[in-house]
């Protein structure tokens, strides 16, 4: 008994950290209508962004997300301003072409640049545990635990509240009238893009404390975001969370009573399942 | 008086089609200009192309002052061009209120920075327009006279300087385009240029200072209500289709 409720409770706080991976994902997705396949590896440089600015600079892990953030948002906005912006009014083809070739160009600029090598963030705080009755919860997954439930919901009064999130809405649901109403498209696209890239950094940073990081990261996790965003349903980020969630405690509960090899072949055939039960997601309106 | 409008010699081609044919047009500040003919006469296309849905192959549009081909269409917007559609286009996802408040926050001059000021902008408008009481429902909820409506409040958020309404009264009863006639006369007294599409020929008649009839994508007249109506040609135009 106590040892389900410990694979739950460690499967909730890698859920949460998924659900951070694919939240920026959905939103470029449900706004832009790209399937940004570059997801994976803005991801990865979010991760190294964050281990150079511990080992290089000693700043705390957690002090550098922020400054991940940043850097990625810029990239982000620039990736669509400079490149996607062209082809957006083509076929989605082009988009899966072109963000894929991104992903490939990134991650092999990053295998020339930091190596192939495994790293680890390692702060001094990275082993201890806190006990709780009879269960083990580790502090690193707990604060990256929070704080993607904070930003999640961050975003979510962003995209309800501020005039910028409201502009981002009007586009995704109906972009012929947006722009009669003096909504310009390419900016709130770049801001799109640039906002799916600095959750992505933040989640990249978030990674690289609960496991080990290198250049070729990218692919699986973008796969994982996927497959997040699609049982989720890309209507809004409390389907993303719950989809986040949902995944995290089944790989869990695989791993622990199936063997770990099987936890892609649970995550992948959950979703072929919700495809088939629920087309719009776990919260998402059914047709 | 001064022309806000000015269109000179517009043309629109779909691949072989001709939709538009060398039209010129002048509308006047504070006048309703209204534009009649019969279906696929090129009225929606013409005025795609003032708001810059669609860029016209051939001729200029002069909006108060400046050339404005090739603006894109929100910069059109942020200079005062608003519009509602024939089809409506409701955000759907968003409450009524929501749907208004888009126009108010990025409308003329780029819109209102504040939310708190754009709700109350778009809650008047909504008002104005009798929706008052819907402002909390999902906009994919209100029925067809509700989202005509919701259309034009939409665009009166946007604090525009020329309206360009798109049948804004097809599918309303009588009780509810008297209303609407209301509505726009008191829209227009605000100092709002209007340019208005609409089969409904009472509207056309009570409203309009000014009439102009396209046909085959051709402008065939212009001039009073009176004039145009009893023009052989426009009395053609109309019983051609209705021969049909």
């Amino acid at each position: 008994m106590v040892l389900l409720l410990q694979v739950l409770v460690s499967g909730v706080l890698l859920g949460g950290l998924y659900a951070l991976m694919a939240l920026g994902l959905a939103l470029v997705w449900g706004v832009l209508n790209i399937v940004n396949l570059s997801h994976g590896a803005l991801i990865m440089l979010g991760a190294y962004a964050t281990w150079f600015l511990y080992t290089g600079a000693h700043i705390d892990p957690f002090a550098a997300l922020p400054i991940a953030a940043a850097s990625l948002f810029a990239l982000g906005y620039i990736i669509q301003r400079g490149i996607l912006n062209l082809v957006i009014r083509g076929p989605m083809f082009n988009t899966l072409l072109i963000t894929f070739g991104i992903e490939v160009i990134l991650t092999y600029l990053a295998q020339l640049w930091f190596s192939a090598d495994f790293r680890t963030i390692n702060p001094s705080y990275a082993g201890s545990n806190h006990a709780l009755g009879g269960l083990t919860v580790p502090y690193v997954q707990a604060l990256a635990f929070a704080i993607d439930s904070v930003l999640t919901t961050a975003m979510w009064m962003f995209l309800l509240r501020t005039r910028t999130g409201r502009g981002i809405r009007a586009a995704s649901q109906n972009l012929v009238a947006a722009r009669l109403y003096g909504v310009d498209p390419k900016r709130i696209y770049a801001l799109t893009f640039g906002l799916g890239a600095a959750l992505a950094g933040v989640a990249g940073g978030l990674y690289g404390t609960v496991s080990q990081i290198n250049p070729y990261i990218g692919g699986p996790l973008t796969a994982k975001s996927f497959v997040i965003a699609i049982i989720g349903g890309l209507d809004n980020p409390l389907g993303v969370i719950a989809g986040g969630l949902f995944l995290g405690v089944v790989e869990s509960l695989t791993a622990l009573y199936v063997g770990p090899t099987y936890r892609d072949v649970a995550s992948f055939g959950m979703l072929v399942l919700i495809l088939i039960a629920r087309p719009g997601g776990l919260l998402g309106r059914t047709a | 008086m001064e022309n806000i409008l000015e269109a000179s010699g517009l043309t629109k081609r779909f691949h072989g089609l001709v939709a538009v044919h060398d039209v010129s047009v002048q509308l006047r500040r504070g006048e309703i200009l209204g534009l009649i003919g019969p279906n696929g006469a090129g009225k929606t296309t013409l005025v795609d192309m003032v708001n810059g849905t669609l860029e016209p192959n051939a001729g200029d549009l002069v909006f108060e002052g400046r050339s404005v081909r090739g603006l894109p269409a929100y910069r059109r917007a942020h200079l005062g061009i608003g519009r509602t559609f024939q089809i409506m286009k409701p955000f759907p996802g968003m409450s009524v209120l929501e749907n208004a408040s888009i126009g108010a926050l990025f409308g003329t001059n780029g819109g209102e920075r504040s939310i708190g000021r754009a709700r109350e902008q778009a809650r008047e408008c909504l008002a104005f327009v009798g929706l008052g009481r819907r402002i909390a429902q999902r906009a994919d909820a209100l029925g067809g006279p509700d989202r005509k409506r919701l259309e034009l409040a939409r665009a009166l958020a946007m604090r525009p300087r020329l309206l360009l309404l798109d049948e804004v009264m097809a599918g309303l009863n009588h009780v509810e385009i008297e209303e609407v006639i209301e509505d726009i006369k008191k829209v227009r007294d605000q100092g709002i240029s209007i340019l208005v599409i609409e089969h409904v020929m009472k509207a056309i008649t009570s409203l309009s200072d000014r009439v102009f009839v396209l046909h085959h994508g051709e402008k065939i007249v212009e001039g009073s209500c009176g004039e145009v109506l009893r023009d052989p040609r426009v009395v053609e135009a109309y019983l051609g289709r209705r021969r049909r």
